[in-house]
């Protein structure tokens, strides 16, 4: 049965509030100093990489030169030298080096992988053009066998060269949508987000073509559901209240992330998350908040630490009367996660957090964000969603 | 980016002007228009829209027009007449966008290079259109004036019609 329409005009105070707060605080704090034992990466132009490249080729002619015995140097990304960085709530790779030998049996065909990645990389930055990681792995399918061979050397040529993933012009498939109160430049072309349907834009993984150009939005709304996006999408949020929406169907991949850190960098607004009120829901936001281990070396580009978690929180099940019947039990696998998760340092120093993991493990339910259509269609984007947005009841 | 307050306590961010000196060189001028165009009315807040057209100002003084200049005053054929198309679309749209460039027109007409002279004559006949289209109105709103006048009896049937030949010999 179709619910009552709710006309309540909500006014946004807390959103406008801690939008406030930031502009206040402007953007010169912006820049993260990392602490002494974690390694600094840069996210470089062409011509930097490029130079990066060839110093490093020198190391090794010099190492050839001198000894016979050439080797290459890059940080360990064992899960040892991750450190969580308290202060810029962080997960960054410690100083742990690595080296590799060129004539070491053990390592042969890793280097030779590594080198033939640089080689395509030396070539996509010459030309200017990007490629994926599936198209890396094509190119030399006898030399990679598998492509988690040559995502792993792409990494590799990554971190040794003290550098994003995006700056050796590797890319990811496309994957997230956006949509929303923004304008930017892809090379030439100004476009407008707000004009491009519901659907939305396709975030480039080629963000180095990517300018950020005009906004009116006032905060950012990063949605874990492609479903729930299409409800918003649908019902026009932007117009009413002026944001920028994103997901990434799912754990943003580097380019949502990246995307993600530079909106929220360069325009300084707050930022949510709405994700299912399960542990995966939880260890997706934790991505966007602290990055996660694997990609630890790039996270102060892809790591957006001021995220707030809007929900769905397990507290709100109860406060906004989901009944029984669509909540979920949970299963072992989700009573274990949500066990991991609050062993994680970050989530221990975080009550909030930690009282909302716990509630949900006392009472084991989940529920997803399509749960709130029990009250009507339009109850997300008309009383969920406007009313924690306007009382701050976000973790 | 360059933060704009609006009363209700929303805000509007545009690009900072610094960061389009390594724009192509059409490009400040491209989103000045789109700004102008698309945008400026939906901010809902004159203050504001004042504010960003001082901006968008600031932008084609500071940035638009120095870098098209150097593009005009330089040696690189191709990037003068990628400029200069450009340059076209703009003064077909809008030709006050383009009158920055009006006194370089002269020696582009001179420029040994056709694709060149062709533009720069097709950009100048948009000023010449344009200053032809403001002429006219003016001899409209005189010729409505002597219009009103005539029938009011105020002036006499040999002014009026000499009023109206210099109006007719224009329009033509």
């Amino acid at each position: 049965m179709a619910k009552k329409k709710t006309d309540q005009k909500w006014d946004f105070k807390a959103t406008k509030t801690l939008l406030q707060e930031y502009l206040a605080k402007g953007t010169e704090k912006k820049d993260i100093n990392l602490p002494d034992d974690t390694i600094k990466i840069d996210d470089l132009n062409k011509k930097e990489t490029l130079n990066r490249i060839y110093k490093m080729v020198d190391g090794v002619i010099a190492k050839i030169l001198s000894s016979g015995r050439p080797t290459i140097e890059l940080p360990s990304r064992s899960s040892s030298n991750i450190i969580w960085d308290e202060d810029n709530d962080l997960l960054l790779l410690g100083r742990q080096i690595m080296e590799k030998q060129f004539h070491s049996l053990t390592s042969v065909a890793d280097i030779t992988r590594l080198m033939r990645v640089l080689e395509i990389v030396d070539e996509l930055l010459v030309k200017d053009i990007h490629a994926t990681k599936r198209e890396i792995f094509y190119t030399d399918v006898k030399l990679f066998t598998d492509q988690k061979n040559s995502d792993k050397s792409i990494e590799d040529v990554a971190s040794m060269l003290y550098t994003t993933r995006n700056s050796t012009h590797i890319v990811a498939a496309p994957k997230g949508t956006c949509v929303g109160r923004l304008r930017i430049r892809d090379r030439n072309d100004i476009i407008d987000l707000e004009g491009l349907g519901s659907g939305g834009w396709t975030i480039s993984p080629m963000l180095d073509n990517i300018e950020i150009l005009e906004s009116d939005a006032e905060f950012i709304l990063v949605i874990e559901k492609d479903a729930a996006m299409m409800r918003l999408a649908e019902a026009r949020f932007w117009r009413k209240y002026p944001c920028i929406l994103l997901t990434a169907q799912g754990v943003g991949n580097v380019a949502v992330r990246m995307f993600l850190k530079r909106l929220s960098k360069e325009l300084n607004l707050p930022v949510f998350s709405l994700v299912d009120s399960d542990p995966y829901g939880h260890y997706i936001h934790s991505i966007y908040l602290r990055g996660s281990k694997r990609l630890s070396y790039e996270s102060p580009f892809l790591a957006t630490p001021n995220i707030k978690l809007l929900g769905v929180l397990t507290r709100d099940l109860d406060a906004y009367n989901i009944p029984n019947e669509v909540r979920l039990p949970m299963t072992k696998v989700d009573i274990k996660r949500t066990k991991d998760i609050l062993n994680e340092d970050f989530v221990k120093q975080n009550k909030e957090w930690r009282d909302d993991l716990n509630l949900a493990l006392k009472l084991k339910i989940k529920a997803e964000i399509q749960a709130f259509s029990t009250h009507g269609f339009e109850f997300l984007t008309e009383k969920y969603l406007p009313e924690k947005l306007s009382t701050g009841d976000w973790i | 980016m360059r933060i704009f307050q609006k009363k209700d306590g929303g805000i509007v961010q545009l690009i900072g002007k610094e960061k389009m000196q390594d724009w192509p060189v059409e490009l400040p001028l491209v989103f000045i228009e789109y700004i102008r165009d698309k945008q400026l009315g939906t901010y809902g807040d004159n203050k504001v829209e004042k504010e960003i057209s001082a901006y968008l100002d600031e932008i084609l003084k500071d940035v638009a027009i120095p870098r098209l200049i150097s593009v005009l005053e330089g040696d690189d054929q191709d990037e003068i007449i990628l400029a200069l198309k450009r340059i076209e679309e703009l003064s077909k749209k809008n030709i006050e966008m383009a009158r920055p460039i009006k006194p370089y027109l002269e020696n582009l007409l001179k420029n040994k290079n056709k694709n060149i002279t062709d533009i720069a004559q097709s950009i100048s006949n948009n000023f010449q259109k344009a200053e032809r289209r403001k002429e006219l109105a003016k001899k409209r709103s005189i010729m409505r004036d002597k219009e009103n006048q005539f029938l009011a009896g105020k002036i006499s049937g040999e002014e009026y019609a000499k009023a109206r030949k210099e109006y007719l010999t224009l329009k033509e």
